[in-house]
């Protein structure tokens, strides 16, 4: 049985049947906002997964060696949430330091990350379901992934609907949550396709 | 007169945010200490109402009540515990657990003498949808249990008829199947072992 | 002139500002939380405790936060009293706590919180924060308590926990999935779109 199975089951079950944003309802503010055009999907999706991704990893690191070992669990929130902020941070001066051209396009996203709630729920997730490191990483990169899809997929159908008469209640947000709700509803579609036991 | 706002710049905010941080896990600590006991008081209700639920043993649910009847007739043994109830009647139960589709799942599950026949079940936690997978919680999916004999197969909500038939919850399906896959890995050899396949 | 900004720091999220509905903020556990009622109930309490608190002790310190890492303390401050919530519904109400699992520490990152101390406590004084916080909490309560009340009644026939609709009722199971909480919110701010505010702007 491999080890690497498992993590590979969580990957994909985090992209299809447990989308971060379509089952758990995470990351919705800046879904909803941002994925009007296309190419600031891309850029704010490809930077949540990023993001996603190694924080995971770190928090895990953090919960298993700093919080377990001095029965300082419930301080989890703080420290995730410093390394999520410090990581952000780190990125951008980063970027505004070796690219004018990426912290032009990708740099007013940052701070949106840092409260975006599928990242600290990400990190939150991976403790209550006991994840292993490898585990946790991959569930990261596929929550991100999965996110990534979904405001791209949003963006692609938004682009469209913008030659459609929508009745003025439903501008804007409105219209955007039902399109979720549909989307939501076809990616329950995908449950089965992936269990784990 | 440049070096002190180079220092303003870096270094004060590092000491601010580090003082905040201080203030903030000491009031969070206070807390956490304070309500410890209490704490822990509420885990051990939780799985000793448990225990009780799957032994078979009627309780009121009040804390002296499932203290009391804990009190008089179970006894903890190595991986089980044993119920004797003033009948006479002997009862093993087991803790095991799985995952969900959440989270972990554990539960406790009870046998007659005969460690065929289940006496019942009793989540112990869960992080199943609430409204849907956390429904395993109410007291008709777990009663169904009693009497029945594993491995057990999952039938449409308010149909199951044999004795390894299950009620799966409507709208829960994967909850429904991990819980049927942690019931029917639970292996008992005899009184004093427990595998899981 | 003092007393009419107190009263429209206090009326208006709860109705023109909405932060729900018209800012569009804290959509996570609006949607996340709202197919039972009890869930809602200790959700919204939740939130208006922080983000009253968050507010009025974010604008006390607003002097004092260099600028560079000001969402960090936001993030610290807000993350502390999100915690002590936590902790407290875990001693004392540990079965409420049971249902509410990560959603309780999403109340960090919900936008709401952070968006009044960004957009108000900064810039106000404490007890003006506070009340701002304490109405941004009411305005998120009252919407999500009622889209809570469909889709509990809807979804499963129930109120509350307790029985409403008979057995002639089949439940609208999606209402309790996640589609369901998207399409009442959706429903929601359309409502509220085209009879309030489209008015306000005729008018």
């Amino acid at each position: 049985m491999g080890n690497l199975l498992f993590p590979l089951a969580v990957f994909f079950a985090a992209i299809f049947t447990n989308n971060i944003l379509l089952t758990n309802y995470l990351g919705m503010c800046s879904f909803l906002s941002v994925s009007k055009e296309l190419e600031t999907s891309a850029g704010l999706g490809i930077a949540v997964t990023f993001v996603m991704a190694v924080t995971t990893a770190l928090n895990w690191l953090a919960y298993e060696y700093l919080l377990v070992p001095f029965n300082l669990e419930y301080l989890r929130f703080i420290v995730f949430i410093i390394v999520i902020a410090a990581f952000v941070q780190l990125i951008e001066m980063i970027i505004e330091r070796y690219s004018e051209g990426l912290y032009f396009s990708l740099g007013i996203f940052l701070p949106l990350i840092t409260v975006n709630c599928a990242i600290l729920g990400a990190s939150l997730f991976m403790v209550i379901r006991e994840y292993s490191f490898m585990t946790s990483f991959f569930f990261g990169l596929g929550s991100g992934l999965g996110w990534l899809m979904a405001i791209m997929a949003m963006a692609g159908i938004r682009v469209r609907l913008k030659t459609a008469k929508i009745p003025y209640g439903l501008e804007g947000a409105g219209i955007a949550l039902i399109i979720a709700g549909f989307m939501a509803m076809a990616f329950m579609g995908f449950n089965g396709m992936i269990t784990i036991s | 007169m440049k070096s002190q706002s180079f220092y303003a710049k870096r270094i004060n905010p590092i000491i601010f945010m580090v003082a905040v941080t201080v203030v903030c896990i000491l009031l969070t600590a206070a807390l956490h200490l304070s309500t410890l006991e209490l704490v822990q008081e509420n885990e051990r209700f939780f799985l000793w109402r448990s225990v009780l639920d799957a032994g078979g043993i009627t309780h009121e649910g009040t804390p002296a009540s499932v203290n009391d009847l804990y009190k008089k007739y179970v006894t903890q043994e190595d991986n089980h515990y044993l119920i004797k109830t003033d009948d006479g009647v002997t009862r093993f139960v087991f803790a095991t657990e799985g995952p969900g589709l959440w989270g972990i799942i554990s539960i406790m599950v009870g046998f007659e003498d005969d460690l065929k026949t289940l006496s019942g079940v009793s989540i112990v936690s869960q992080n199943e949808t609430p409204g849907l997978g956390a429904r395993i919680e109410e007291p008709w999916f777990t009663a169904q249990f009693v009497g029945k004999q594993g491995p057990f197969r999952l039938v449409e909500e308010g149909t199951s008829s044999m004795a390894d038939e299950i009620d799966a919850i409507t709208g829960a399906t994967r909850t429904s199947e991990s819980f049927r896959n942690i019931m029917n890995r639970l292996k008992v050899e005899d009184g004093n072992s427990v595998g899981r396949n | 002139m003092a007393k009419s900004k107190l009263k429209k720091t206090f009326l208006d999220p709860l109705g023109k500002d909405n932060p729900v509905f018209v800012q569009i903020l804290g959509i996570c556990s609006t949607l996340a939380v709202t197919n039972k009622l009890d869930n809602t109930m200790v959700m919204v309490l939740g939130v208006m405790f922080t983000t009253a608190l968050s507010s009025w002790t974010l604008s006390i310190m607003r002097k004092w936060i260099p600028s560079r890492i000001r969402m960090m303390v936001e993030t610290m401050v807000i993350a502390t009293y999100v915690i002590i919530v936590d902790i407290a519904l875990k001693a004392y109400y540990p079965e409420m706590w049971k249902q509410l699992g990560p959603y309780v520490g999403l109340i960090i990152t919900n936008c709401i919180v952070m968006g009044r101390v960004e957009a108000f406590a900064l810039q106000n004084k404490p007890f003006l924060s506070l009340v701002d916080g304490l109405a941004s909490g009411m305005g998120y309560a009252y919407v999500l308590l009622i889209i809570a009340f469909f889709r509990e009644l809807l979804g499963t026939g129930t109120l509350w926990g307790y029985q409403i609709l008979g057995s002639w009722w089949t439940s609208w199971a999606i209402m309790i999935m996640p589609p369901g909480g998207f399409f009442m919110l959706a429903i929601f701010i359309w409502v509220v779109r085209e009879a309030f505010i489209k008015e306000e702007n005729n008018g």
